[in-house]
């Protein structure tokens, strides 16, 4: 019993050696990440883009947004025109001309963080596993699947331990434990069956890769067709001062021009303004 | 029945030699192969621990297009947080790289069944330059690539400082960092906390007010005041970037096919790729639609394969 066992082990690890020096082989030649173990496939498409396009970018870039919270008294107003929006920021103070009143504002330029390079290294993450082969048919929201996994990969008897953090990735789920031990355990057994909504689900365990930020240049970039508007002062409830604000910026004489869109955030009130990137 | 058990046990004295020679062999064998089997684990391990080092040195370094940026909607912040920071997250996608040698092509049909049709006929006869020239489709074999998103939040309340003299004690320059900081005739406002880190010389300024961190670096230097004598320190805005939903994939082509088989044929590329379309678009070939066909007829060409999903 014992002799054929480790026979039997023999041949499995004369194989995972040979899979290793086969991957050692193949990365000599490769500049591209290669691993001693399996990750997720994606689906992958060649579009015609090719290295001689100099306007390729190595990396696609998608689902940009910028949250920018906004003082109390202030205005964002976005102009149809960038050379508007340049016209009225020459002005630094602008009087607007009500019946009773006049008020005086200020505008500035809006700018925002971009990041304009960014360098991220892999590395393998000691806490970390990667779960990976869920069947498309599986009717689970991110929350219900997350939370299946956390009990069953939370038991001792599989095999398991305390999950500190959990991430739903594509295809695929990131369990982070609080002890090492935890995650190579369950990397060495490999295979599970889990139950996840009324089936017994067989799931693959793999080292988690982990990436980290080693460099990343921010810029502040000013938003073309926008200018702030601040130090309001608090004469007039919100809806008023956003017409009347409308109407100035509005007109010709005084710099201003098509009004696209105006955010008010009355004298006590707080609010955020949120950008994405003009393709989106 | 006396007779039996002393047949018996005559039988076990007469095997017994034999029984104790089998087991110090197994026993010999078992204690070599467990040897074996201790070693081939180191092996693993290191290779592993090779591996993995070489995966660990793997980076992706990006300089991201410049892109046009426009109002999209108001929000009412969530929590303090969101207001005490702009916070600007994006998701990259590497693309993967593949190595286009030359006498190779790649065709993507806009279907998968396709693209799986024709890897599963494997021969082609394509008719170039009114020669058939056999043609063979497979898979391409493809690398592995990474996506992620970037988080990256400058306060609105904190400020860095740079280039701090090392003239004084750390308390002591944590109080003269408050002080030259708290005073209003320079643009500053009453500080929540300082952060000092002697060795790099630099600080971490946390502002009550909104508002004063601005102001600060609105300027690129800032007067620090310590004994009677006035140093100039580099203000910056205090920025904390992270990565979320990192992974490692390997890519997998459905709709793209590679063709071999065309290393003597010397055309123009471009007139191979439609001659290459045209066979490729017929049913009778078991092709269909194609989207796009490039062929690598005098040197390798590096191409790009993208997300499925990802429309540009």
């Amino acid at each position: 019993q014992t002799l054929s066992a480790l026979q039997e082990e023999q041949s499995r690890l004369k194989m995972r050696l040979q899979e290793l020096q086969q991957l050692k082989r193949e990365h000599k030649g490769s500049p591209q990440i290669q691993l001693p173990f399996s990750v997720p496939e994606i689906p992958l498409v060649f579009r015609g883009h090719t290295q001689q396009d100099r306007k390729v970018p190595k990396s696609l870039i998608s689902n940009l947004r910028i949250c920018c919270p906004l003082p109390a008294g202030s205005a964002l107003i976005t102009f149809d025109d960038p050379k508007v929006a340049e016209r009225v920021l020459q002005k630094k103070e602008h009087v607007i001309d009500m019946e009773e009143c006049r008020l005086r504002v200020q505008v500035q330029p809006l700018e925002l963080p971009m990041v304009t390079t960014i360098q991220v290294s892999s590395q393998m993450r000691g806490q970390g596993v990667l779960v990976s082969g869920f069947p498309a048919s599986l009717k689970l929201n991110e929350e219900e699947l997350l939370d299946k996994l956390e009990i069953f990969f939370g038991k001792t008897k599989n095999g398991g331990g305390d999950v500190e953090t959990r991430e739903l990735l594509q295809g695929s789920v990131m369990l982070g434990f609080v002890k090492d031990e935890v995650a190579q355990r369950l990397c060495q057994t490999g295979q599970f069956r889990v139950p996840l909504g009324g089936l017994q689900v067989p799931l693959t365990v793999s080292p988690y890769m982990s990436g980290e930020i080693q460099k990343a240049e921010v810029r502040f970039q000013p938003v073309s067709h926008s200018v702030l508007v601040f130090n309001i002062p608090d004469v007039l409830d919100g809806p008023e001062l956003h017409d009347i604000l409308e109407i100035h910026f509005q007109k010709p004489t005084r710099g201003g021009g098509e009004v696209e869109a105006l955010t008010v955030v009355s004298p006590g009130q707080r609010g955020l303004a949120v950008f994405t990137s003009e393709t989106c | 029945m006396a007779a039996d058990e002393d047949n018996k046990n005559q039988v076990l004295k007469e095997n017994w030699p034999n029984e104790v020679m089998k087991d110090e062999q197994n026993e010999g064998l078992i204690g070599e192969i467990t040897k074996e089997n201790i070693q081939l684990k180191e092996e693993i391990q290191k290779l592993e621990a090779e591996l993995q080092e070489t995966a660990r040195a793997f980076q992706i370094k990006e300089d991201l297009p410049e892109t046009k940026i426009k109002f999209s909607l108001a929000e009412t912040p969530e929590n303090d947080n969101q207001f005490s920071n702009v916070s600007c997250s994006f998701q990259v996608n590497s693309k993967v790289t593949y190595k286009l040698q030359k006498g190779h092509a790649l065709i993507t049909f806009e279907e998968e069944e396709v693209a799986q049709n024709v890897i599963r006929m494997r021969k082609h006869l394509v008719q170039i330059d009114n020669v058939d020239v056999e043609v063979i489709a497979q898979p391409v074999p493809l690398n592995s690539g990474v996506k992620f998103q970037v988080h990256v939040e400058v306060s609105k309340m904190k400020i860095k400082v740079t280039g701090i003299p090392d003239e004084l004690p750390e308390d002591q320059m944590r109080d003269k960092l408050e002080l030259s900081f708290s005073k209003s005739r320079n643009g500053g406002g009453e500080v929540e906390w300082v952060e000092y880190d002697r060795p790099s010389g630099s600080a971490v300024i946390s502002f009550v007010e909104m508002g004063v961190a601005d102001k600060i670096l609105k300027r690129r230097d800032y007067p620090l005041t310590i004994n009677r004598s006035c140093h100039r320190v580099l203000v910056s805005p205090y920025v904390e970037e992270h990565l979320k939903k990192y992974q490692v994939f390997s890519g997998l082509s459905k709709r793209t096919v590679l063709l071999t088989g065309m290393e003597d044929i010397h055309l123009d590329e471009e007139m191979v790729e439609d001659l290459i379309s045209i066979h490729f678009q017929r049913g009778k070939n078991g092709g269909g639609e194609v989207d796009v066909v490039k062929c690598a007829l005098y040197q390798p060409h590096i191409v790009y394969f993208e997300e499925e999903t990802d429309v540009i």
